[in-house]
């Protein structure tokens, strides 16, 4: 029975394997459903000549350019973020050791709404920097100086990690109401605020691209590389530094890690709820508790998830764009309360 | 291997404050290679502490602590790791990890390869589950085991740290009595076969550390009242002064030390 193939090892790996094959194979289709499906509707086979086009000489017809100026940069975007916050959320919940935690736990993406709502609603007057710049500039500051205060009252308070969960809720929620007052007083902005509030990828380019993506994936893969000692992790504190983890510190890299990760993630695309609470968990029903195939999954599952949801926002309204963190809240919502009812009890104590 | 002076354990004068409140005066004991000893004492009297202490989790404010001959506070977190393991009396809630996966953690410390484990080491946690006999559950879920079943995965898991010294707190405080009985005979079972390893168990249990045990260490309000064999150190006079309890002691048909606790002394002190 406990041959080499049988080995965990080995059926790990194979897992790994699997889910990597899987994992390219649905991203590349709904890749190309993405680029093809839109306000525009553009034929499977037209979405392969395009791309051919577009490979080899640049984008030439009507087609090419909605393909390669709008809807490429977008789902890749769109991948990227859906990663990124699915593995942050799956960082948190292993460091908080709670299951129904979200990457927003250290006030994070309070702090980014501020920040983008203060950058939009002074963007015209202040003129230093133009309003797609200056968004996004002061979402991540924003989001910086919120998780900093988190921190700041976190180890004030003892520095463990249920700390952070209480403290990112205190700062997350005076950052929201800084929000609240300032919408009042915004006049005809509040339309761009919602925006970015319930999140939206129109406005990325393959001009801002690479600021969204390449943090993104970096971090996600420091993170990969720590997936065995988020694994002893699970152990509890006491005995993950009995094994030689010095936990504090430990803990405290990787909150700021995902922290960061998560304020690269809303900074251009605004706040989008839910998919770093659902994907990490879907990933555990379907794979397990081990990080070295939870992380990967997740990210998989992320990146589909937000593209299906970014699709939907695309389509369901058009000419109009939904938000997506709206569309994705939407999707969360029976689903979080499907968790709570199931395990909730379980979180109890 | 046993230590230059024969002793795995060595603590001396261990003083150890928490904040204002000491919770250890003066600790001084020895314990050798292959003995099991049951550290026994009142709520709060420094148990966990002590094993704390010995694992280097705690810093003593004065004295030291040798283990397997090297002074256990000035070891890195990872060299602990391979010296001393720890069987916890809990443990946190689910997150999907079979039996396998949570014995196979007990490899950390001993890692060669990056992110995955090599085929040593799970040959070494198949190994485990099998004296323990939980080699049939090793697909099953942590949560979905017996409170037996799961503090069996526990000392596995503390088993393939490969460590010379087993901590061990509390492991039969939600067992019923069989199971009680089961978690001690595996525990000695283990000490027959590994005569280079020290297990100390903290433990409200007296009976069972009395049974079992090689050694008995008595501790009251931080203060070691008694270290030695079992029928020395449990009589009606100690068990009185540490715990405030009159109780007879017997042997039973088999000679077995028998503790019987009669009345508390809260009345008649």
């Amino acid at each position: 029975m406990n041959s080499n193939n049988d080995s965990l090892i080995s059926k790990g790996k194979a897992r790994l394997a699997l889910v990597v094959v899987l994992g390219i194979f649905f991203i590349f289709l709904l890749f190309m459903i993405s680029i093809a499906f839109g306000p525009v509707n553009i034929p499977l086979n037209e979405v392969w000549n395009s791309l051919v086009t577009v490979f080899n000489e640049g984008p030439q017809t009507g087609y090419d350019r909605i393909i390669y100026n709008l809807r490429m940069p977008r789902v890749i975007g769109v991948f990227a973020v859906g990663m990124g916050l699915s593995v942050a959320g799956a960082v948190f919940q292993a460091i908080i050791r709670n299951p129904l935690v979200d990457p927003y736990i250290t006030g994070v993406s309070s702090g980014a709404g501020l920040g983008a709502t203060i950058a939009i609603t002074s963007g015209l007057t202040l003129s230093v920097l133009p309003i797609n710049i200056l968004t996004p500039v002061g979402a991540f500051v924003g989001a910086l100086v919120a998780f900093a205060l988190t921190f700041l009252v976190a180890e004030g308070s003892g520095g463990r990690a249920i700390n952070y969960v209480l403290g990112g809720v205190i700062i997350g929620m005076g950052f929201s109401s800084f929000t609240t007052i300032y919408m009042m007083f915004s006049g005809d902005q509040v339309h761009n605020i919602l925006l970015f509030l319930f999140g939206s990828f129109i406005g990325v380019t393959w001009s801002n691209l690479w600021l969204i993506v390449v943090p993104i994936l970096s971090m996600v893969f420091v993170i990969l590389l720590y997936a065995p000692e988020l694994n002893v992790i699970l152990l509890g504190e006491e005995q993950a530094q009995q094994l030689g983890i010095n936990v504090r510190r430990f803990n405290l890299f990787m909150l700021i890690l995902a922290s960061l990760l998560t304020a690269c993630c809303v900074a251009f695309v605004g706040i989008i709820g839910f998919v770093g609470l659902i994907v990490p968990h879907t990933a555990r029903m379907i794979v397990g508790g081990d990080h070295r195939l939870l992380l990967p999954s997740s990210m998989i599952i992320g990146a589909l998830v937000m593209a299906s949801a970014d699709l939907i926002a695309k389509m369901a309204y058009v000419p109009n764009e939904l938000p997506v963190g709206a569309i994705m809240t939407l999707i969360g919502v029976p689903f979080f309360a499907y968790l709570l009812i199931r395990r909730g009890k379980e979180y109890a104590a | 291997m046993p230590h230059e002076n024969g002793s795995m354990i060595s603590a001396n004068n261990v003083d150890l404050y928490y904040d204002d409140f000491q919770a250890l005066y003066e600790v001084v004991f020895e314990a050798k290679a292959g003995e099991m000893i049951g550290l026994i004492g009142p709520n709060g009297c420094g148990k966990s502490t002590l094993l704390r202490t010995i694992n280097g989790m705690l810093k003593p404010s004065g004295g030291t602590i040798y283990v397997d001959g090297k002074d256990i506070h000035k070891l890195s977190l990872s060299e602990i790791a391979k010296t001393c393991s720890n069987v916890p009396t809990e443990f946190p809630p689910d997150f999907n990890l079979s039996v396998l996966e949570v014995v196979m953690m007990g490899r950390y410390p001993h890692r060669k390869g990056i992110w995955w484990e090599t085929p040593d080491d799970e040959l070494i946690a198949r190994e485990a589950l099998r004296k323990f006999e939980i080699d049939h559950l090793a697909d099953r879920n942590i949560n979905r085991l017996s409170s037996g079943e799961r503090q069996r995965t526990l000392i596995a898991k503390a088993y393939v740290q490969e460590p010379r010294v087993m901590l061990v707190d509390e492991p039969t405080a939600h067992l019923d009595m069989r199971y009680k009985l089961e978690v001690m005979e595996y525990l000695r079972d283990l000490m027959e076969k590994e005569k280079d390893m020290t297990v100390i168990i903290a433990s409200h249990d007296i009976n069972l550390m009395v049974k079992y045990c090689d050694k008995i260490i008595l501790v009251k309000e931080g203060h070691i009242v008694g270290i030695g064999k079992p029928e020395e150190i449990v009589t009606e006079e100690n068990i009185a002064k540490v715990y405030g309890v009159q109780c007879t002691v017997y042997r039973d048909g088999d000679g077995e030390v028998i503790i019987h606790p009669k009345h508390s002394l809260r009345l008649h002190s």
